[in-house]
């Protein structure tokens, strides 16, 4: 029991971590643009399905998958912010519009992955050597600790830019007050496409990490992340990314010691009820800082 | 003062005339299908559709929710139907009726949602309605038939239930329309643009939000039930598919919220444009429903009739 | 004279902040009572605590013709005969004029016809009749304070309160709704003027209170306020 118990831990911490990726960038797009993003799992999937052709086509191992997801999704978001966003704030309502946009955007995507990837499964088969490690008295995959390795990094980095640089200081700012960092004379349209297109790299890199911690993924995944992120964020506190990146490690815990203690089907909406009842009870989220709109 | 009420009442003679209009040629089209031997299942799933657009326009349009786990209606009143006519062998004109209760059963529910907005609301609608597809999946395989879903049985009889797909529909448009017109529909109206000045203004806020979300729930359940027994199975994952949500939002957005005639045009443009798509290209379905949205929201965010609206705002006395 | 509204020891905190402290006012029908201060002096929090959208704290009370409305939601409050308007126009943007003015009588037993004509007159009297089939947010900010006027006398309330209806209005609007105030005091009402605009205050008042940081710091004829040193100090002073 107690080895169970620790497998949870060790595997909670892990994916946590991913979750909690997972759900940064989505807080990070909603606090500075202040749109839901309901495609968010499907950029996240895509960033596994990257990895994946990478792999299977090219040859190129998983780790050298993480800059290479940065950069293409990185520019593929500062794109989209183009195409998308500009034309949404013009409408009556646009964070419950983009809440709608992003629907059809999920939409597109899952159906585009569809069409070039087909509905089955799909699995990484690089292998790191050795295949795990031993943590005490556990064995953990190498991958599931190479994954692990890379989330504490890029949490770091992602620490380390927003509070000691100056554009990460601005897109803090940004979320706390968007009127008055336009009066201070920040480019908000560019911030804002900055903003998307690191919370796209982030979400293509979260990607390369889910193909390297779970066995498998398909077109469909997409739906589950966006429901997760929706749970960190919140969870988090809405648009709040030090707490997104705890709560996601919360949820991570959550999620596998439930699945230790309860049947699957119930696990699965454990994850539901945390969402409603933080919605509920603590729509500041659990570090109580909601950040001013 | 003479004159103006004379203006007031030929613009509403031209209301109601549009609106009889309307109604009767959908009424005489859509009777018409099973004689003139067009296709039922098309017209079947277009009056279904019109149907789920309109009442969800109820929530929307009218109350300015957006209820992104809907499908929780529907699923609810398909699967009450099924059980009923299967499990507990009720007559299917009891059935259907019972499925509507366990829409407003599942409304009631869920009223504590209703003082959450924006996102909040949306997010955790979905949650809910997630919650609610796995309740069922989970519950005694005796009772859903688990994986494999119910059978109804022998009880198929497709243009019965397509006349009777028809008359949910006549009753879902004829409460829209009286509704848009009713002191209740303004209170939502007012709800919906400003609750506390509303409020302030001497309308029971909570009250008012629930009728409409009440309203609202009916009708997407009783689909639920028609359907079931239209395709006579019924399982979770077509009961609770999140696309029954978004098509849903899509042609009630598409065609224009919070108007009687935007969420009929608008599912019978999309619906007509999706089977149109569909048969071209079926697997490219998705992908331009998907599109079809985005560009939506982009180029024709209050949809088609609110977009003519604006452009004419002296129409607004005479459309419905 | 009948006194219309009343308050007693009304006091509202928000955490550490008592934004209204133990406020005592009343006002007879056909009084206009001005209510004077600078920003943040508590004037909109008292009001808010008025028409029941903020429940007082301490024990405080509010009376609409003699009986107690404390605690009773907005529009409990609102049908015992208070109307609003608020600082920023709130109007319900999309509706006609004519439904932004049926909101408050939806309740009423009257049939739509007559209810219909009365916004008409309404709107009418407020030179809104041309636009009474446009959309509230295409008004212009002026047109949306008159709009908020029109729906405030719909149901023809005993008191109105109005937050700075004279805050970025023209002056030849400004004119025209000092009119419109002054008819409703003259029909009766009881009126609360909020105002940080000292001359149309000192116009219209029969009787002002001036606010500073919650609390009442004078009370009297327009006379007595005009060359009170705590009313100076406080809107010239640090």
């Amino acid at each position: 029991m107690e080895l169970l118990i620790l497998n949870g831990l060790v595997n909670g911490l892990i994916v946590g971590g991913i979750y909690a990726l997972v759900g940064v960038s989505l807080t990070l797009l909603y606090g500075v643009l202040r749109v839901v993003n309901f495609a968010h799992g499907e950029f996240v999937i895509a960033g596994s399905f990257l990895a994946f052709v990478l792999f299977s086509s090219f040859g190129v191992p998983p780790l050298l998958a993480v800059p290479i997801a940065a950069v293409v999704f990185f520019a593929a978001g500062w794109g989209l912010y183009y195409v998308l966003i500009p034309r949404l704030a013009r409408s009556d309502d646009p964070e419950l519009m983009s809440f709608l946009m992003f629907y059809g955007v999920s939409i597109a995507a899952a159906a585009l992955l569809l069409l070039l990837f087909e509905a089955d499964s799909r699995t990484i088969d690089y292998t790191f050597t050795p295949v795990s490690m031993q943590v005490g008295p556990i064995y953990v995959s190498t991958a599931r600790l190479v994954a692990l390795a890379i989330t504490i990094v890029v949490s770091i980095a992602l620490a380390l830019f927003l509070f000691k640089t100056l554009p990460g200081k601005a897109l803090r700012a940004a979320i706390m007050n968007p009127e008055a960092i336009q009066i201070m004379g920040v480019d908000i349209v560019r911030l804002s496409a900055f903003a998307f297109a690191l919370a796209a790299a982030l979400a293509g890199v979260t990607g390369v990490l889910i193909a390297l911690v779970f066995p498998a993924f398909n077109p469909f995944s997409g739906a589950e992340y966006t429901i997760i992120a929706f749970i960190v964020v919140v969870l988090g506190g809405l648009g709040n990314p030090v707490g997104a990146l705890l709560a996601g490690v919360l949820f991570g815990l959550a999620e596998q010691m439930a699945t230790v203690f309860l049947p699957q089907a119930m696990a699965q909406i454990v994850g539901f009820v945390i969402l409603v009842g933080t919605i509920f009870f603590r729509p500041s989220g659990i570090l109580g800082v909601r950040f001013k709109r | 003062m003479a004159a103006r009420s004379r203006a007031l009442d030929s613009a509403d003679r031209i209301y109601f005339t549009l609106a009889a209009l309307i109604g009767s040629v959908l009424l005489v089209y859509f009777a018409s299908v099973p004689l003139l031997g067009l296709n039922v299942a098309f017209h079947f799933y277009l009056m279904l559709w019109i149907t789920m657009a309109s009442a969800f326009n109820v929530a929307s349009g009218f109350a300015g929710y957006m209820p992104f786990g809907y499908v929780a209606f529907y699923g609810i009143g398909a699967f009450t139907t099924a059980i009923l006519v299967k499990k507990a062998a009720f007559p299917l004109f009891l059935a259907l009726p019972l499925s509507g209760v366990a829409g407003i059963v599942l409304a009631l529910l869920f009223a504590p949602t209703l003082r959450l907005s924006g996102i909040y609301f949306g997010i955790v609608s979905l949650a809910l309605a997630g919650i609610c597809r796995l309740v069922i999946t989970n519950m005694p395989e005796q009772l859903t038939g688990g994986s494999f879903g119910l059978q109804l049985g022998s009880r198929a009889h497709p243009v019965q239930s397509f006349y009777v797909m028809m008359a949910v529909m006549v009753v879902a448009l004829a409460t829209i329309l009286w509704l848009s017109r009713s002191r209740l529909g303004k209170a939502l109206r007012a709800t919906r643009d400003d609750a506390d000045a509303a409020e302030m203004m001497g309308v029971n806020v909570p009250i008012v939000r629930l009728y409409g979300w009440l309203i609202s729930a009916f009708f997407p359940a009783v689909c639920g039930g028609v359907e079931a027994w239209y395709t006579n199975v019924v399982d979770t994952e077509t009961a609770f598919n999140t696309l029954t949500t978004a098509k849903t939002v899509i042609y009630a957005v598409a065609g224009g919220l919070g108007t009687v005639t935007g969420p009929i045009l608008g599912a019978v443009a999309m619906v007509w444009l999706d089977e149109l798509i569909w048969r071209q290209f079926p697997l490219l379905n998705l992908l331009i429903l998907g599109l079809a949205t985005i560009i939506l929201v982009l180029f024709l965010p209050r949809g088609i009739v609110g977009t003519l609206l604006r452009k004419k705002p002296q129409w607004r006395r005479y459309i419905p | 004279m009948t006194v219309a509204i009343e308050t007693r020891g009304l006091t509202k905190r928000f955490g550490g902040l008592v934004a209204v402290d133990k406020v005592d006012l009343r006002a007879a029908a056909g009084e206009t009572l001005g209510i004077i201060g600078v920003n943040g002096a508590g004037k909109t929090t008292l009001m808010n605590c008025i028409c029941g959208l903020y429940r007082p704290d301490d024990g405080g009370d509010v009376f609409v013709g003699g009986e107690r409305v404390t605690g009773q939601a907005p529009h409990v409050v609102a049908h015992r005969g208070i109307g609003r308007t608020f600082q920023v126009p709130r109007v319900f943007r999309r509706m006609s004029l004519i439904d932004n003015l049926l909101v408050p009588v939806l309740d009423r037993k009257a049939p739509d016809a007559e209810l219909i004509g009365r916004a008409e007159a309404m709107l009418e009297r407020m030179q809104l009749i041309d636009l009474r089939h446009n959309h509230a947010e295409e008004l212009s900010g002026g047109q949306q304070k008159l709009l908020e006027m029109a729906r405030m006398l719909m149901p023809d309330p005993p008191i109105v309160m109005l937050d700075e209806p004279f805050a970025g209005v023209h002056p030849v609007l400004c004119k025209f709704m000092i009119e419109r105030i002054e008819e409703t005091a003259h029909a009766g009402k009881a009126v609360l003027l909020i105002s940080h605009d000292l001359t149309s205050i000192y116009r219209l008042s029969t009787r002002v209170i001036a606010l500073n940081q919650g609390r009442i710091i004078a009370e009297g004829g327009v006379d007595d306020i005009r060359g009170n040193p705590a009313v100076i100090e406080a809107y010239l002073g640090t």
